[in-house]
This record gives structure tokens, C-alpha cells and sequence, in this order.
């Protein structure tokens, strides 16, 4: 028993020690998993807005609550040298324009504060500020995302 | 000319229908005008193609630099026959090609909320393009082979999708991208909307018929919502030069991008 207890830990060290996920010097790599966490939390959003799904406001604060954290980490992962690699779609501009990135990161970061403030409970009140967040996507995806073709 | 009282509030619709701006509006330090900015149509935008440089021209109100001094009928025939008041032909870097098929009324409504926006001053050089597409004469040729008023796509009665058909092969202009050109630039009609390389650089314009890889996935709806917001169905954002197609459309009503919806889901599965 603690035998395999032991050994699932060591997997796990390893694992832990291999995955770039969990690694923190992969940060592409990292940043990538956490774009693709916050587009999954936006889908279901997304399609209560559109009339998709029905409305559960338990569902919309756990995607409001991915987007916070999501936008506390994200600005961190692009150090200088991680500008290449593993097809990222970061633009160079990130690293050019530095202070019109961390902008477009702060009101990404207000607009969630915002929603989740606002702890909306029916999808009329779940609208606009699920749709003020959805405009900072947008705004900083055309500056500083280049297309994967 | 029709019987027709241009009325500038409905060449409004045509103008974000055509996406005059996406080329025509002056670059703000050097990137596409945003907001306001899109309502100046000083030109200055260069498109590097494969044919050379082409320089988007002056279309503002302005008298001697813009086309505030052209004439309703110049103004048509400039639009739907591809020729300039002195008499040349333009480039189909302009895709007239496509405004030909829209109704000329709509042309009549355009120039009448052309005329409400500010001249800007400034002329623009003029095109650098390598042999043998420097010889504008040439165009004429070219004309007789690709210009014409035909439908691309078979009209049914005053549907849905007619309505879309109208916004789609005329002033939307969606096969100058979406549809893969022969050597001489001309539309290749049997791969209507059927995917082609980007004209200004790498990568692909995607398939929009029901037989692209990821159209095929979405709804009308999920179109519609796309062009209304941006968002794919999977919630990510649109890119590329669609970015700026996507923003004119958002200004359309939500029956016209339900249309155009209808229309690329009526239309046959290419692969």
C-alpha cells in the first residue's frame, strides 16, 4: 500500500517536473493553456447570451471567476524571449508596445472586476457586463494577436 | 438613370455593406483608421500584391483632390463599369466587378451619404505595378472577360437569400477574398466562395461554402452572431483582415446579417 502510494507519488514529481504546465519556464506554453481555459469558460457565456443555453448564474460567476484569475497571471507570461516557439500567436507588438499591451490586460482585469461585482443573477443583468468583457477579447486580440495560418 | 431620390441615410447601410472605409479611410500613424477616423476618406492605404503596389485613392467630398466635383452618372460609372470620368479603366483592385451586380439605386443612396462626409485634401500617387499589368489598356480585355451584371449564384424569388445574394456578390464584395482568381486575376466562378490564398501575403481566406472546414460546424445563427459580434461559436475572436470586414458588418441590421447567413448556407458544398 505505501509502496504504491509511493510510487504514484514519485508519477506525480516526475510529471510534475516534466509538464511544461507545471514547470513555470514554459510560458508559452503556459499562456497558451490558460487563453484556451478562458475560451472555454467564455463559451457557455457566450451561449446563454445567444439564447443557446438556459441561463444558470452559478455557470456565468464560475467563467467570471476563471476570467479573474486568467487575467491576474497572464501579463507575466510573456518575458522577453518568449516571442517565438511552439506557434504562438502573441504579436510582436506585446513587446513593442509594452504599455498598450498591460492596457488592454487592465481592462480586460476592470471589465471582470466589474462582472463580478455586479454578481448579476438573471441573463438580462448577466448582458452587459458579460458584454463589456467580451469587448476587451476583441480589442486587445486585434492588436497584439497575429492570425495562425 | 432611374427615377430614383438618393437618400443618404440608406447609402449609409450600403456604405458599411461595402466596407468603402476598410480601404478608402486614411491610415491613422500608419495603422487602419478606427471610429471617426474611418469616416475620412482621404485614401493613402497601400495594398502589396503580387501585380505590385496599388494606392488607394482620394474618395472624399474634397473638390479637386477627392470626387466632390464628380457627377451622379460618373459617379455610377465608376462603380459598376469600372471607368474613370476622363474616360480609363480602373483597376479591379477596386472591385467593381462586384458593385456591378448591386442595384443601381443602392449606388445613387451611396454617393448621396458620400456626399455628407468631410472632404480631405491630399492626392494619392499613383499605382506601382511590374509588366504587363502596368498597361492599363489592357483592362479593357480583361473587362470583356470578367465583368459582367450576372448573378454568380442561381436567384430565387425575393427571399431571404436573395436579399443576402444582393449584400454578398455586390456591394459586400465577399469573392474578391473568398473566391480563388485565375492568372489573370480574374474570379474563378466554378469555386465561388470556396477558399483562396490571401492576396496580401501568406496563409489562406477560408472556404465560406458549407463544404469549409469550419463553416461547416456553424449555424446560420452562429454566422450571424459572428458578423453581429465577433465571436465564433468555439468564443474565439475574428482575425486577420476579417477583423475590419466583421466591424462594417456589426453596423448592419440584424435581418440583413441573418441574409447573408442564409445566402452561404443556401449555397452549393465545395471542398
Amino acid at each position: 500500500m505505501s509502496y504504491l502510494k509511493s510510487r504514484s507519488l514519485v508519477t506525480a514529481i516526475a510529471l510534475a517536473l516534466t509538464s511544461p504546465l507545471f514547470a513555470g519556464d514554459d510560458p508559452v506554453h503556459e499562456r497558451h493553456e490558460l487563453m484556451e481555459g478562458v475560451g472555454d469558460a467564455a463559451k457557455p457565456v457566450g451561449q446563454m447570451l445567444k439564447g443557446e443555453r438556459d441561463f444558470d448564474a452559478g455557470v456565468v460567476m464560475t467563467s467570471f471567476q476563471t476570467f479573474d484569475e486568467a487575467s491576474a497571471r497572464f501579463g507575466e507570461l510573456f518575458p522577453p524571449g518568449s516571442e517565438s516557439g511552439e506557434g504562438t500567436e502573441a504579436a510582436p507588438a506585446i513587446w513593442e508596445d509594452r504599455a498598450g499591451f498591460e492596457e488592454a490586460l487592465a481592462a480586460w482585469a476592470d471589465a471582470v472586476d466589474a462582472a463580478i461585482a455586479a454578481n448579476p443573477q438573471t441573463l438580462e443583468d448577466t448582458k452587459p457586463v458579460a458584454g463589456e468583457i467580451f469587448k476587451t477579447c476583441k480589442g486587445c486580440h486585434d492588436n497584439y494577436r497575429i492570425e495562425d495560418e | 438613370m432611374p427615377d430614383h431620390a438618393p437618400d443618404p441615410a440608406a447609402g449609409e447601410r450600403i456604405f458599411w455593406a461595402g466596407g468603402c472605409a476598410s480601404c478608402h479611410a486614411s491610415p491613422v500613424d500608419g495603422k487602419r483608421a478606427k471610429g471617426d477616423d474611418k469616416l475620412l476618406l482621404g485614401g493613402g492605404l497601400e495594398l502589396e500584391t503580387d501585380y505590385g503596389v496599388f494606392r488607394v485613392p482620394n474618395i472624399s467630398s474634397h473638390p479637386g483632390d477627392g470626387i466632390g466635383e464628380w457627377s451622379l452618372v460618373e459617379f455610377v460609372n465608376a462603380m459598376q463599369r469600372g471607368v474613370s470620368p476622363d474616360g480609363r479603366h480602373y483597376y479591379p483592385s477596386f472591385p467593381y466587378t462586384s458593385y456591378a451586380r448591386m442595384p443601381v439605386e443602392d449606388v445613387m443612396d451611396l454617393r448621396a451619404f458620400l456626399d455628407t462626409l468631410p472632404p480631405v485634401e491630399g492626392r494619392i500617387a499613383p499605382h506601382s505595378l511590374g509588366f504587363p499589368w502596368s498597361i492599363r489598356r489592357g483592362l479593357g480585355l480583361w473587362k470583356r472577360r470578367y465583368l459582367n451584371t450576372d448573378p454568380v449564384t442561381r436567384a430565387a424569388a425575393p427571399t431571404l437569400e436573395e436579399h443576402g445574394r444582393l449584400l454578398v456578390e455586390g456591394a459586400g464584395h465577399c469573392g474578391e477574398c473568398h473566391t480563388p482568381r485565375d492568372r489573370f486575376g480574374g474570379l474563378v466562378r466554378e469555386r465561388w466562395l470556396a477558399g483562396a490564398p490571401n492576396p496580401e501575403g501568406k496563409g489562406r481566406v477560408p472556404n465560406i461554402t458549407p463544404g469549409g472546414k469550419t463553416i461547416s460546424e456553424w449555424s446560420a445563427a452562429d454566422i450571424a452572431y459572428y458578423l453581429e459580434s465577433g465571436f465564433t461559436p468555439e468564443f474565439d475572436t475574428v482575425g486577420g483582415t476579417m477583423v475590419a470586414v466583421q466591424e462594417n458588418l456589426a453596423k448592419l441590421s440584424e435581418e440583413d446579417r441573418e441574409a447573408i447567413a442564409a445566402y452561404l448556407k443556401a449555397l452549393p458544398a465545395l471542398h
